[in-house]
Formats: C-alpha cells, structure tokens, sequence
C-alpha cells in the first residue's frame, strides 16, 4: 500500500551519507552534524506534503537542513566547537595508517570550514564538498549565481593556505 | 600570473560547470599554461580534502537509519496521495448545487444510500454495509461504494471517506450510525476514469471536511482492520 512512500524513506537513507557530510562540514562536529541530519529528516518526512515529487529530494533536504542550522544558530549564538568528535568517523571508516591520515585531514578540514565566515562556509559545503552544481547551490541558498561563485573563490583562497594545499 | 578571470574560468572548469566545448578548450590549454595546470591540480587537492571520504565511507549511525525509516510523515501527504490515487474527483458546478441541497435539506439518494434520522443524514443500505466492512488498504473489489480514508477525529469518532458513483462524501460513526458529514459531486464513476485532470483531482470539499476533523495520522492497514474488528468504536 505504501510503495511510493518505501521509496522515498529508501532515498532518504541513500542520502544520508550525503546529508552527513554537509551538515558535518556546516556543524564543525560529528555529533552536531548528526543532529542535524536527526533533526532534518524528521522535518522533510513530517513536512513532505512540501515536496513536490519529481524534484529533486537531495536539494529540498540541504535546504531544510541549510534553514535548521540557521535557525539554531540563532537560538544558541555562536559556541566553539573542538572538532574531535570527528575522529570517530575515520576510524570506523578506515584502518591503520590511513585512519591517521585521514584522521588529521578530517581534522583540518573541519576546522578549515569553521574558520571561514559563514556564508562562505554554506556555499563551500554544498559546491566543493558535495559538489552540487552552481545552480542548484545557488537555488538552495537562494542568492544568485554571481554571489555563490564569488563566495567560493573567496574561500577557495583561505582555505588552500589553511590546509597547505 | 593569474588574473581574476583566468581564476573564475579555471574555477569553473574544476567545478565542471563549463559548457562542454569550454571543458574540452580549458583542459587542452592545461597543457601550454603550466601557471593554469599548477592551479587546478591544487584546487582538485583541496576538492579532494573537502570531500570528506572518511565520512561517506563511514557507517550511518543506527539512530539516523531510524529515523529515516519510520519517523511519521505528515498527514497532509497520506491525504493528498489517498485522493491522488482516485483520479476522477472533480468539484464542479454540480458539486456545489449537490452541497447546497444537501445543506437545504432535500436529500438525493445516491444507490439507495443514504436517508434521514434523528435530522442527520446517515448511511443506509450498501453504503452503510461498505463503511461497516470494506477495507481501503485490500484494495476496490469493484462492486459498489469505495472506501478511502479511515481516521479518528477530534471528538473521538472514527470516521471514514467514500465514494459511491458520482458521489463522493465523508461520514462519521456516532451512535452505531455513520452520519454523513460532507459529500460532493464529481463527474466521474467510481474507477471509470482512465485519465486525470490535470492538477485538480483532490476534492476540495472532502479534503477540507477531513482536515477540519482529523486529530493525528490516517489509519494504516493495521488500525483500519483492528478498528473494523471492533465495530468503529471510536477512541472508547
């Protein structure tokens, strides 16, 4: 009776990975990133009658997960965030001497995106590291093309010193 | 030296959102403009850094699997599919003169379903016996009124959505009667309809009737049946 509703929690799940990794990059945390993809599917299936079959899911959930970190943001002000917690995540991803490298590349990468200001870091999570393209980046920010790539070349300049790239 | 536009052209290119013929110039031109080729190959090494391997390679936490799979969905979603799937529901000048006389109190009796007691309308002979007993999740059998959505409403009902030839209604079950709270025209017989209005197959009346009345989530399949066993009790 529900086929078309399996298929679309089946999608979800196939997306959580994704989802993970944008809110990770957005959050600074594994643990904050997890909440916020707890947080975020809980709202796309209670609000789905919104989604309008046929578009695209992935860009309707980086938006509502884009707006629930904003709106939390608010809520809570700004607070530091350590970035260990991502450590679990390499280390049951990988083994040995990749889980170190992997380790202090996840490590600086997290603390790399935390450090641009914060429109930047939103165009960078969705483009460089999910790698939407411009135009569908730009339509969940909703700001235009010109202001998301110039986002990005500014951050692409900040962070290629941070990490030595 | 890079200029700004070799910058926003070479961006462009790392992202792949060139045209393709750009693509292909770009890539071509890599190879005489090492100060161009020595930019990309750092920005692939930060794309490869921002992508997060670890991440996506990483295994779900078991509480976002969960959630994924059974956090409720929103009711307005189970209703705009259940009267989705029913193409042929159709408000039209006839639904609102029905309404009306309805509202005015000269009932019609579509199929010999419906008739007058205690100054309600209540369902009487196949209609009655189909809110009584058919089940919407094993599907039409074909014969007679069908059955769309089962729920409970605010004062504790359950109540139930049909339709029977052209006429589709909502009825409640209060009393050991299902009082007949809202019905509408529509142009076409149950299932005879073997294309869709574009866009406008919910019926607005019904829909509302529901909306107005609802309290939680449509019955699935295993509340619609349990409910059934017990007789339409109600939330008693």
């Amino acid at each position: 009776m529900d086929a078309s509703l399996d298929t679309i929690r089946h999608q979800i799940v196939q997306l959580l990975p994704r989802l993970r990794r944008y809110a990770i990059a957005l959050a600074g945390s594994t643990a904050d990133g997890d909440d916020l993809v707890q947080d975020t599917v809980e709202r796309a299936l209670k609000g789905l009658h919104a989604w309008e079959p046929g578009t695209r899911l992935d860009s309707w959930m980086f938006r509502i997960a884009k707006n629930r970190f904003i709106d939390k943001r608010r809520a809570a002000g700004r607070r530091p965030v350590s970035g260990s917690d991502v450590l679990e995540t390499v280390d049951a991803a990988f083994d040995g001497e990749r889980a170190i490298e992997a380790r202090l590349s996840l490590r600086s990468v997290t603390r790399a995106l935390q450090d641009l200001p914060e429109e930047q870091r939103h165009a960078v999570a969705l483009v460089l590291v999910d790698g939407l393209s411009y135009r569908e980046a730009a339509d969940v920010l909703e700001i235009p093309i010109g202001t998301l790539t110039s986002r990005i070349a500014r951050a692409r300049e900040s962070l290629v010193e941070a990490l030595g790239c | 030296m890079l200029t700004r536009e070799d910058r926003e052209t070479l961006n462009a290119f790392i992202d792949g959102q060139l045209p393709p013929e750009e693509m292909k110039r770009v890539a071509a031109l890599l190879a005489e403009r090492p100060d161009w080729e020595n930019y990309v190959r750092q920005q692939d090494k930060l794309k490869r850094a921002l992508g997060m391997e670890a991440v996506i390679r990483a295994p779900v936490p078991e509480r976002l699997l969960q959630t994924a799979q059974s956090a409720p969905v929103s009711w307005r979603w189970w209703l705009a599919r259940q009267f989705n799937r029913r193409p042929g529901w159709i408000l039209s000048a006839a639904t609102a003169a029905l309404a009306l006389s309805l509202a005015v109190g000269v009932v019609t009796q579509p199929e010999n379903g419906i008739g007058l007691s205690g100054g309600q309308m209540v369902a009487e002979g196949s209609l009655r016996q189909a809110l009584d007993t058919k089940l919407a999740s094993t599907g039409y059998d074909g014969k007679g009124p069908r059955i769309g959505l089962s729920f409970r409403d605010r004062t504790g009902a359950d109540c139930r959505t049909f339709r029977d030839g052209k006429t589709a209604g909502l009825a409640c079950h209060r009393s050991g009667s299902w009082v007949i709270q809202a019905m509408a025209a529509s142009e076409n017989e149950t299932g005879s309809a073997p294309y869709r209005m574009a866009g406008s197959e919910m019926p607005d009346m019904i829909r509302q009737a529901v909306e107005a009345r609802i309290a939680g989530t449509p019955y699935g399949a295993a509340a619609e049946a349990r409910a059934r066993a017990a007789g339409w009790p109600g939330a008693r």
